[in-house]
Parts: structure tokens; sequence; C-alpha cells
């Protein structure tokens, strides 16, 4: 009886070594991997920084060159008229506005694979007009029942989006929906006002936020952190 | 930049405005050509053109706008359009009186016609765009002291 205790005892012990081992083991491993990405991350930005200073000539010429054809095209489109004298003169202002302002045109967007961006913008589009449309539904129903239903929160959440031509693309497709107000952007976190919970639970689902991920080609992932709720704030000013 | 920066309004407007800024300046230019024989005409580009450079100023502060345009540069546009200007009207003393069309009108609806007027046009742009550039400047930077009680 004893003997069979100690044994069972025994095996139980070396059990919980094991795990504890294999435990140990995982997580020496996950901070190695850490280190080394720490490590390539480190390398990648001196090899970026190495080269920045022969690429960047290079890179102001063709922000130079896209931002005139985009601006000559514009010039195009107001004038409207092909002689030769029209076109040297768009010509010659769109080379002087590409001058002052190509830095600011393209300072920071990624160029290729325009045309699946562009595919993928009119896949999208009527699904933001969808959402639009039963948001304003929404809204209107908040403000036309007679208890007003309404319950103010400020929603903060992160975004795995990474550029800021794709942050303000979502900042702004959250104001275009009624019931929602991006407040403001802080290094990737988004305050949003919402104007009831079931507003804000729509939007905490990350869904336009996927969608957009989507149509720029970047990363998917949304969570929130946590919700600040303005009606109790109200409610401990009053 | 718009990292870099921390100056000025949020990322949202700053990002809008980098992106609409070169419009806005070319619209300007095509409005201050295109004057006589459309709507528009020097003021009104002169205007758009200074609302450009004032727009990029408020969203990004002081020192991004003066990389653009700076204080003297401005000035020296009034400069030469007052003097641009001045100088076509004077030139119309070759044909006898001041603010004579001394160039040949031209047919109608073409860029290249209607005298002198494109001319004077340009000249007014020069002098809006930058004067009103200047002004807010002046409005922005120059602070007046408060008077002492005595």
């Amino acid at each position: 009886m004893e003997v069979t205790v100690l044994v069972q005892a025994t095996d139980k012990a070396f059990e919980i070594l094991e795990k504890a081992r294999n435990e140990a083991r995982e997580l020496l491993y996950s901070s190695a991997k850490l280190t080394s990405e720490t490590k390539s991350l480190a390398e990648r930005r001196q090899a970026r920084a190495f080269l920045s200073g022969a690429q960047q000539s290079k890179l102001a010429l063709r922000n130079f060159t896209i931002a005139f054809f985009v601006l000559f095209a514009f010039w195009i489109l107001l004038s409207a008229r092909f002689d030769y004298f029209h076109l040297t003169l768009g010509i010659i202002c769109s080379m002087l506005v590409a001058y002052m302002s190509h830095d600011l045109l393209f300072s920071n967007i990624r160029l290729g694979d325009v045309r699946i961006k562009a595919r993928r913008f009119f896949a999208a589009a009527p699904w933001f007009l969808g959402q639009i449309f039963s948001a304003n539904l929404h809204v209107a129903y908040l403000a036309l029942s007679p208890k007003m239903p309404v319950d103010p929160q400020i929603i903060r959440f992160k975004t795995k989006l990474e550029s800021d031509i794709s942050w303000v693309a979502l900042a702004n497709s959250i104001t275009l929906t009624p019931g929602t107000i991006t407040v403001d952007i802080r290094e990737g976190e988004f305050f949003v006002h919402a104007l009831d919970r079931k507003v804000a639970y729509e939007l905490s689902t990350g869904q336009m936020e996927d969608k957009i991920a989507h149509v720029l080609m970047e990363a998917d992932h949304v969570y929130i952190q946590d919700v600040l709720d303005v009606s109790r704030i109200f409610g401990a000013l009053k | 930049m718009s990292k870099e920066d921390e100056k000025g309004m949020s990322l949202i407007v700053k990002t809008i405005t980098r992106l609409t800024v070169g419009l806005i300046l070319l619209y300007g230019l095509y409005i201050v050509f295109h004057g006589h024989g459309s709507p528009g005409g020097g003021f009104t580009g002169g205007v758009i053109i200074a609302l450009s450079f004032i727009h990029l100023m408020l969203a990004y502060g002081k020192e991004v706008a003066f990389r653009k345009l700076s204080e003297a540069a401005a000035s020296f546009f009034v400069s030469l359009g007052a003097i641009l200007f001045l100088a076509i009207a004077l030139l119309g003393f070759t044909g006898g009186y001041f603010f004579l069309n001394f160039i040949p009108k031209g047919e109608p609806f073409r860029l290249f016609s209607a005298g002198i007027i494109p001319l004077c046009d340009i000249a007014i742009g020069l002098i809006v765009g930058a004067g009103l550039f200047a002004i807010f400047v002046a409005l922005v930077s120059l602070k007046l002291e408060p008077e002492r009680k005595e």
C-alpha cells in the first residue's frame, strides 16, 4: 500500500518536473526568438540608414516625376485645351508646383500594386456605402425616438495599421459613418466618440479596419484596449 | 515628415494637407493664367495661392511653411509684382498714355489674348499671393505688447 502511494507520488513529482522543464525550455526559446528579432530589426535599420544617403536623391527624383505627372493630369483636366501654348504653360506650372510640393505629396507612400488596390477599393466601396446607410438609419432612430436612448462614450483602441495614410483612411471612414467621430490619433491609438453602445460595439468588431487593411494591403488585427465611459464622467461632473 | 514634426494639428489634418496642398497651388496658378478667358483672375488666383501656403502653415507650423516660401521671398514677390504692374502701366506711354494696351488684342477665349490683361493678372497674382501670405505671417508672428496702464 505504502509502496504504491510512494510510487505514485514519485511519478507525479517526475511529471511536475518535466512540465516545469518544458515550460522553462519554451520560455528560453521565446526569449531567444525575441532577441534575434530585435537584433535583425536593428540591423535592418542600420542598413536603411546606410543606404538612405545614396537613395535619397533617387527617391526625390522619382517623387518629383510622379508628382509632376499627377499635377499635369490635373492641369489638363482643368484646362481642357490641347494647343502647344497651353500645354507648355501647364508643364511649366506643374514642374514649379511639383518642385515645391513633391516631398509633401509622396513622403510616405509605397508604390506598386496600385491596380490591385484600385480593384479592391471598388470591391469594398459598396460595403462602406451600405455601412453608412445602415448607420444613418440607426442615428435617425436614435434622434427620433422620444426617449433619445443615446449613451455617448469614447472608445480608445490601438490599430495594427502601419502607415499614416491608412490611419487617416480609417479615421475618415469612421467619421464618415454617422454616429462615430474620430477625435484624435496618437501614435496608432484612436480616440473615437460613439453615440451609443450598439455603434461602439459595431466599431469594436474591427470590421472596418479589416476592410481598410485589405484595401491598402496591410496587417489586419484589432483589439479594444478599454472603453472610457463618458456618461459616467458627465454624471460625476453634475 | 509628419512623424518628426510634433508641431501643428493632428495627424488627420496633416496627411490631408500633405495630399492636397500641391493641387490647391496648381489650381491657383490655373486661375491666374486663365483669368481673362474664364472666371477668375489675378486677385482670385492670388488668394488661392496664398491659401495653399497658409493651409500648410496652419497644419504643420511655421517652419515647414517658411521652408517653402520664406518671409524674404514673400516680400520679394510682393515688390516684384508691384513693379511689374507699374511697368506694364508705364509701358502704355509707348503708345500714348497710361495703361494703354500696346499688345495686339488677339482672338477672344484664347490664352494669349486680351492684350496686357493676362500680364496684369500675373502681376496681381504675385502681389496678392505673396502679400496675403505676408499679412497672415504678420498676424501670426507679430504680437502687440499691451500698453501699460499708468
